[in-house]
């Protein structure tokens, strides 16, 4: 052996830096959480103040929790485990710090733009196009450092916690990039390429594995290293890592359509999304017990230990969300607690148990090692587990109990199921308001928990040297059956050649003509047995070959990226391709006048969409709240789409013509004006702020771009457009008093609102069926 | 100082044994996949076959829409029905029993005050206690409104959402303010 002594010094300054960044924004994320909470129960709290109303600071709050403080914490969780398991410094001093100070300077920017109103309008992707560059460019500045640091490590083998994060970094990538491309209007203003349906599965295959790869899986990487650290126990099952790991990536990206169960989605999408999200729950218990069966042994550290109560809840609480999400997504459970706060529920448990809490471990576990100093109070740490914990669980029993109710009463029905027993939504509403304060008290106490949190980081870090970790390593040299697979080894072995002939024979099967199928389904059935065989006789075989691809870090990279892109392009390129004007049935929205195109963008500004769905379901009771179910059609040319997810309010895809125009202006200038009891906040901005009319031009160029039928328009010919619509409206409020002048928004707005529902019958001169 | 992995402590006698390679000091077991993890699975991955079955290619399972649209012609044909006994003396005796219109009453405050005043006064609606019927002056003149609105003038159309009985209380309501023609022989306000 010619093992050579080399001495290795980690970046610990970064961990320290990112460690401080995620505590900081833990705090900022949870206090806006906490705010917006309480202005669903207080409206007063919305201080009639644009840039504090719940529409503007909710994408606030979420952009805050997931990408500032989850993501400052993966950065920190994974920059210090990958230089130990892979015994290196990080690649780039320079890209470390330009990764912290470029992620940092964007939150900056999303937290001064998000309030100020400029959004893209969907959720979780609200920031505008210059800011989603700069997240794209750090994205890979992340990615160009970790895969250095990949190439120059000193350890071949990769541990479960580095495939962990291959997938987090090129997942998110895609994810980001696809769900991103708009066309700007104006430097701060774009539309998304994708409009109606394409646009809203594109964005929930986003969403959905925003959850899946940000918040999750770097977050089970993370697991797999400070967990068997802090309870100084072996990892449970390393075949379990490999089977948890390979169907977790592959699955999670199918499941995206379970956010668009009994909507105008079509059906096979649908009914992909809810099997897939039913398998997903085995693999995402995979790692559940990898957790928990870690700690056997060490339970008793439990009693002493904050670190390992914060883990050993944090598994607990991801189990019980990754049950939850199956459940959900099941399509009749999903009629009851789709757009209710339950969904609200399952993600405050993931996020605040899950995360917080493994984040919350982390940093009490990293604070001694990065500052050489024992935590400042084990006692303030365990007050702060015990409070969150209350926190968690009070927050969640009250959304479950809230969005089962309110379900239930918004799908009640009397009289033999004709007629709505609660017809008015705010009886709904007012009927969980209990509901909605118990959560702002946990989530309250869930925040003064991570308040101690961050006194006691202070108080250990103030006065204490930092210090960063030294090794002395001999490297080994590679045994002949350590060296890296080449192409040919990656692709020809019989777990990846098995695995991707099962896979393209059960999309045969799927979706192929009926001779295909039946050639499809037998084929997979032939397939998984003969692989069951071969593994049964020849298993060393597989996992001689997964031992080689421990060292192979590329081929690890490729067929990562290979299984968790095949789930995307079967339903996202069908979509896109066959969902055109041309193959529309029945229904076909009309391009919106250049005055409904400015309230639309007004009411994107708003938030609107954060309470209101555009899209009534294919269920009985949402057709007697709300009027007909929307068909596809009808979102076919919005850009972006405005489907919603939770109706703190009713229903809008049908309110065009439901009340008149006067309605709406008394309604939006205090809402209780015709709705007692309501909780929307007033807008008394609209009355006194001009429509932006100038812009308009660039706007609709863009959309006709995006294929949206706008015959040619000068700029003087939409100003005079707006101004004859502008004038008719301004005359019908003189009819019932209420009056205004048309270059206000308030104007733009109720054009835009009258207008929702209406569409065009297809009328078809050859018979064109859609495929 | 990370030691090489041979000087790892060594697997306890009658524990399970450890893989060979420690990752940062890092070991792990290879335990079994636990039999009803892997059955969890299995029956996901069954149910997702025969769903996947039924729903998209047997032709056995029912559209979403085509259900939907079923649902409610039946929706629809129970209320023709009630609306049939719904005369124009019905409605005028229910306008004077106190179980109708305090039902109506109620109809009335939560839903359509907010448009036409909770003394029928009317303000972003129309007044419905003043001498002039703007769209007829007969009951189920009112009904036909209330049921199906006036769109044009930014009345909803409650039938869908109320339903016929809730309905015909609310007018049974509003008629409560008017006189009832001689004929029924009924007491006017």
């Amino acid at each position: 052996m010619s093992d050579r002594k080399i001495t290795i010094n980690y970046n610990d300054r970064i961990v320290r830096q990112f460690m401080l960044a995620t505590v900081l924004w833990g705090v900022v994320g949870m206090l806006v959480g906490v705010l917006v909470a309480s202005q669903l129960n207080f409206w007063r709290l919305n201080f009639d103040l644009p840039w504090l109303t719940f529409g503007r600071l909710r994408p606030l709050h979420t952009n805050a929790v997931i990408f500032a403080f989850v993501g400052n914490m993966m950065f920190a969780g994974v920059y210090y485990s990958t230089q130990r398991l892979l015994k290196a410094r990080l690649a780039s001093d320079f890209l470390s710090s330009l990764h912290f100070w470029g992620w940092q300077a964007i939150i900056v920017c999303a937290a001064i733009t998000l309030p100020l109103g400029f959004t893209r309008g969907k959720e979780y992707a609200e920031l505008i196009w210059p800011i989603n560059i700069a997240v794209a460019l750090i994205w890979v500045v992340f990615a160009v450092n970790f895969f250095w640091t990949l190439a120059k490590r000193n350890e071949p083998s990769l541990y479960v916690a580095i495939w962990f994060y291959i997938a987090t970094i090129i997942t998110v990538a895609m994810l980001y990039i696809v769900n991103h491309i708009s066309i700007p209007t104006s430097l701060l203003h774009s539309y998304p390429v994708f409009g109606g349906v394409q646009d809203a599965l594109v964005q929930w295959w986003y969403g959905h594995n925003a959850v899946a790869f940000f918040l999750t899986t770097p977050i089970l990487g993370i697991m797999y290293y400070f967990l068997p650290k802090a309870a100084e126990r072996p990892v449970y099952s390393y075949r379990l890592s490999v089977i948890h790991f390979w169907s977790l990536v592959f699955v999670y990206i199918w499941a995206g359509p379970h956010h668009l169960l009994n909507t105008a989605l079509p059906n096979w999408l649908q009914a992909l999304g809810m099997t897939f999200s039913l398998m997903l729950w085995a693999p995402s218990w995979g790692g559940m017990l990898n957790g928990l069966l870690t700690l056997r042994g060490a339970w008793h550290k439990l009693r002493t230990d904050p670190v390992l109560k914060f883990y050993a809840a944090a598994v607990t609480f991801y189990g019980m969300a990754t049950f939850e999400g199956p459940l959900l997504s099941i399509k009749s459970v999903n009629a009851l607690a789709h757009y209710s706060d339950w969904i609200i529920g399952h993600v405050h448990a993931g996020a605040l148990g899950w995360n917080g809490f493994m984040a919350a471990g982390m940093i009490y576990w990293l604070l001694p090692k990065l500052w050489n100093k024992p935590l400042y109070s084990t006692a303030l740490a365990n007050l702060h587990f015990w409070l969150g914990t209350v926190g968690i669980l009070l927050y969640v029993a009250a959304m479950w109990t809230s969005g089962i109710t309110q379900g239930l009463m918004l799908n009640a029905t009397t009289e033999g199921g004709t007629v709505l027993a609660y017809p008015n939504f705010l009886d709904t509403l007012n009927t969980i308001r209990p509901m909605m304060l118990m959560r702002v008290i946990g989530g309250g106490l869930y925040l003064v928990g991570f308040l101690l949190l961050a006194y006691n980081v202070i108080r250990t870090i103030s006065g204490a040297q930092v210090v960063d970790g030294r090794v002395e390593v001999y490297v080994e040299e590679l045994k002949s059956s350590e060296r890296p697979l080449g192409a040919f080894g990656t692709f020809l072995n019989p777990p990846v050649v098995f695995s991707a002939l099962g896979t393209v024979l059960a999309c045969v099967w799927m979706f192929g003509g009926p001779v295909l199928q039946i050639v499809g389904l037998f084929g997979t059935a032939l397939c998984a047995i003969l692989a069951v065989a071969h593994f049964a006789t020849r298993g060393t075989r597989w996992a001689g070959w997964y031992e080689r691809l421990l060292v192979s870090a590329a081929p690890f990279t490729v067929l990562t990226f290979v299984a968790v892109a095949a789930g995307g392009l079967i339903q996202i390129v069908p979509t896109v391709v066959v969902n055109k004007a041309q193959n529309m049935e029945e229904r076909i929205a009309k391009p919106y006048t250049p005055l409904e195109l400015a309230g639309r963008d007004i009411y994107i500004r708003e938030g609107c969409y954060n309470c209101h769905s555009q899209m009534i379901r294919t269920m009985v009771p949402d057709v007697l709240r709300y009027g007909d179910y929307s068909r596809l059609g009808e979102s076919l040319f919005d850009h972006p789409y405005q489907w919603g997810s939770r109706r703190t309010g009713p229903d809008l895809a049908r309110v065009g013509g439901k009340y008149n125009a006067a309605w709406h202006f008394v309604h939006m200038a205090d809402p209780r004006n015709t709705s007692p009891g309501s909780n929307m906040p007033n807008y008394p901005w609209l009355f006194t702020k001009q429509t932006d009319v100038a812009s308009l031009y660039g706007k609709i160029n863009v959309m006709r771009t995006l294929g949206v039928p706008y015959p040619p328009l000068s700029a003087a010919l939409i100003a005079e457009e707006v101004e004859t619509q502008a004038k008719m409206l301004v005359e019908e409020l003189k009819a019932s008093q209420q009056l205004t002048s048309g270059d206000r928004e308030i104007v733009a707005l109720i054009a835009y609102l009258q207008r929702l529902g209406k569409f065009e019958k297809v009328v078809r001169t050859t018979a064109h069926a859609a495929p | 100082m990370t030691p090489p992995d041979s000087a790892h402590k060594p697997t306890a006698p009658g524990e399970d044994p450890l893989r060979p390679h420690a990752y940062d000091g890092i070991q792990e077991y290879d335990k079994r996949l636990p039999n009803w993890w892997l059955l969890t699975f299995y029956a996901t991955i069954v149910f997702w076959i025969g769903y996947w079955l039924y729903m998209q290619q047997t032709g056995l399972a029912v559209g979403d829409g085509k259900l939907i649209d079923e649902h409610m012609a039946r929706v629809e044909a129970v209320k023709l029905a009630a609306n049939a006994a719904l005369d124009d003396a019905t409605l005028w005796k229910m306008s004077r029993n106190p179980v109708f219109t305090e039902a109506g009453k109620a109809t009335f405050n939560t839903i359509c005050a907010s448009c036409h005043h909770v003394a029928l006064t009317g303000g972003i609606g129309a007044n419905l206690v003043d001498a002039t019927w703007i769209h007829g002056s007969q009951p189920a003149n009112l009904m036909k409104v209330v049921n199906e609105g006036v769109l044009a003038k930014g009345m909803p159309a409650w039938g869908p959402v109320l339903g016929t009985k809730k309905v015909s209380e609310a007018v049974a309501y509003v008629l409560s303010y008017h006189t009832p023609p001689a004929e029924l022989g009924l007491a006017p306000k």
